[in-house]
């Protein structure tokens, strides 16, 4: 009688077979996700029109956010609006610029007075949510997206320095009461070091914004990251070539025209400027501005009538790099005219750091105060006048 | 871009670290005495119980404080070696010559780019939409190739590892150089060329000497058995 045998795979076929399959398995993968990806890049956001034409700015208050307790140096603050023209501040605050106590502080501004601050973020709480150690924290930036929540991105260190920093992102769905990360944002391919945020987002039209970031190991340059409606980044580039620029300030001056200002941490010492007529896409850079700039911080808006507000430091002969906090106005970012001197001190005080925010027909004015506190003065802009 | 959720990425994070940590204790183990399996086990379980400690106590804090993530082909590089040690085989595979030489040249532009020499964006195109999903399967099937052709079977299943977790969870970063490449991976990658580069010189040395002169033998006494000492196995950081 003949002996039937079941005929058993050779190891050959069962590798290919596997293999074919681990194949179909990425194909697979890939294209769900791609079908799911397709969709045209945001443009910018114009703000509402407002009237064209000259402005005024008259100052209703200026004052000092509360401080937390046993918290002697303050700095970088950040501005995000809130439902009812109320409006958040964050900033971070400790017994000093890197230190192990440095947290991250929010404060609501409501019906003219600012809250009692409270913590939102520290490396223990970033290290418990992250899973690893986070060794210090430092600027914070925040964005309120079209369903109320707020999205703040923290600079968090990993090992040493401000070149080893990496930027969390952290959530709040309760208007800033609790925050939980959502992730670290990947930045760079060196352990995912050196990337910071310090200027304020710009608003796209389909509900996502752009978060300005930048590099800082030996050369200095600005990025961008793209995030759509629901906050998940969709793109990172470079802006510009330069390798001394940082902290990119970015304004929308039309749907496909986009500029960034920056600080400039070269031998010129004049604010460096960027610019993409494909609504971001590329960038150009420009001829430096005829202004000033010792390495500091600067914060830009676009005005409802169309002029655009910068707030900088004015290094004069008989100022220091940050002794004078200086709001210029400008109709097409390149000339700019002195509106006031929001800050001026003596040789070697501090007015640095600034953010704007409008809030209504307010305009919100915070920077860092001798490094010691966080200012906010406030201004009502109103049609007509000689600004 | 798609990125990984974060529980996924501290998943990902603590095991990957558990492997590479397992690969270095098992390199430093002494080369006199041959691991055995049981050892390989026990440092294998040592380094994944480590990383489950809470907090601090876990090594995964403080290389994710330092590194982050460890890429995909790093730890298919390490279970590679792992698997090396398990089945005896002391002269590794992991790390051929022509894998090391395309890491350390790709790695050597990426780095340069991220640190702002060369302004060209390669990291971004590791996010992108249209060309990732391309790289990614043509990837896959050149690995999928050289396993049924049988060459480099271990690399490539390493890098076939790297594309699949890239590919279904888009770990570690969502960035699919992460995937491929880290500063450690790199690292190794041209250690091993220096490496092969001094055996390479140090064979030609040797080689050099032991040719007669003016057809004169150099040396009367008859050719030693051994090899000379700079021709013989050399041992890479990983082993």
């Amino acid at each position: 009688m003949e002996n039937p045998q079941i005929p058993r795979p050779r190891p050959r076929n069962l590798v290919l077979l596997g293999c074919i399959l681990l194949v179909l398995l990425v194909i697979g993968a890939e294209a769900l996700r791609w079908t799911r990806n397709a969709h045209a890049a945001a443009k910018p956001s114009l703000s509402a029109p407002g009237a064209a034409g000259p402005v005024t700015l008259t100052e209703l208050s200026t004052t000092h956010i509360p401080a937390p307790h046993g918290m002697p140096s303050a700095h970088a603050s950040t501005l995000t609006p809130l439902p009812g023209n109320r409006m958040l501040a964050f900033w971070w605050a400790g017994s000093r610029e890197s230190g192990p106590d440095v947290k991250v502080f929010a404060s609501t501004w409501a019906n003219g007075a600012w809250s009692a601050p409270w913590v939102v973020a520290s490396r223990e709480s970033l290290g418990a949510e992250l899973g690893y150690g986070v060794r210090r924290i430092g600027n914070p930036v925040a964005w309120t997206d079209r369903n109320g929540k707020i999205h703040l991105y923290v600079v968090a260190t990993g090992l040493g320095g401000w070149a080893a920093a990496r930027i969390a992102h952290i959530v709040s769905q309760d208007g800033g009461a609790s925050f939980h990360v959502r992730r670290v944002l990947p930045t760079s391919p060196l352990f995912n070091t050196s990337a910071l945020v310090r200027t304020a987002p710009l608003a796209l039209n389909d509900g996502g914004w752009w978060l300005p970031v930048y590099f800082e190991i030996g050369n200095k340059y600005p990025m961008l990251m793209a995030f759509d409606a629901d906050g998940n980044p969709t793109s990172l580039a470079r802006i510009g070539q330069s390798t001394s620029t940082l902290q990119p300030a970015i304004v929308a001056v039309s749907q496909t025209e986009v500029r960034a200002v920056m600080r400039d941490d070269s031998d010129q010492r004049r604010m460096q400027h960027a610019s993409s007529v494909d609504g971001g896409a590329s960038w150009q850079d420009l001829p430096a501005l005829d202004l000033p700039n010792h390495n500091t911080s600067m914060a830009a808006l676009r005005l409802p009538g169309g002029q655009f507000l910068m707030l900088h430091n004015h290094a004069a002969d008989d100022a220091s790099a940050r002794s004078v906090l200086r709001l210029s106005i400008s109709q097409d970012m390149r000339s700019w005219r002195t509106v006031a001197d929001v800050a001026k001190g003596k040789v070697g005080d501090e007015f640095s750091y600034p953010t704007m925010q409008l809030v209504g027909d307010e305009l919100h004015i915070t920077y860092t105060w001798q490094r010691q506190a966080i200012a906010h003065h406030r201004y009502r802009i109103t049609p007509g006048g000689t600004i | 871009m798609n990125l990984p959720d974060l529980a996924t990425q501290i998943l990902y994070g603590r095991l990957g670290w558990a492997i590479v940590v397992a690969t270095l204790v098992c390199a430093l183990w002494r080369r006199s005495a041959p691991m055995s399996r049981i050892a390989l086990l026990a440092v294998v379980a040592a380094s994944l119980a480590a990383m489950c400690l809470p907090g601090e106590l876990a090594p995964g804090w403080w290389l994710g404080l330092a590194f982050q993530y460890p890429s995909g082909l790093l730890v298919g590089c390490c279970l590679l070696r792992l698997s090396e040690r398990w089945h005896g085989i002391r002269r590794s595979q992991v790390m051929p010559q022509a894998l090391a030489g395309v890491l350390a040249v790709s790695g050597t532009l990426l780095y340069l780019d991220a640190m702002g020499v060369l302004a060209r964006g390669f990291y971004y195109v590791g996010f992108g939409p249209a060309a990732v999903p391309v790289m990614a399967i043509l990837a896959a099937l050149g690995c999928v190739l050289a396993i049924v052709r049988g060459q480099a079977r271990g690399p490539a299943a390493s890098l076939l590892g790297a594309v699949m977790l890239f590919s279904l969870l888009r770990l570690p970063t969502g960035n699919l150089w992460d995937a491929l490449l880290d500063p450690l991976l790199w690292g190794w990658a041209v250690v091993t060329l220096l490496a092969g580069a001094l055996r390479r010189t140090g064979r030609r040395a040797s080689d050099r000497a032991a040719e007669p002169v003016g057809g004169i033998e150099r040396d009367t006494v008859p050719a030693p058995i051994m090899r000379p000492v700079a021709a013989e196995h050399f041992s890479s950081l990983k082993e």
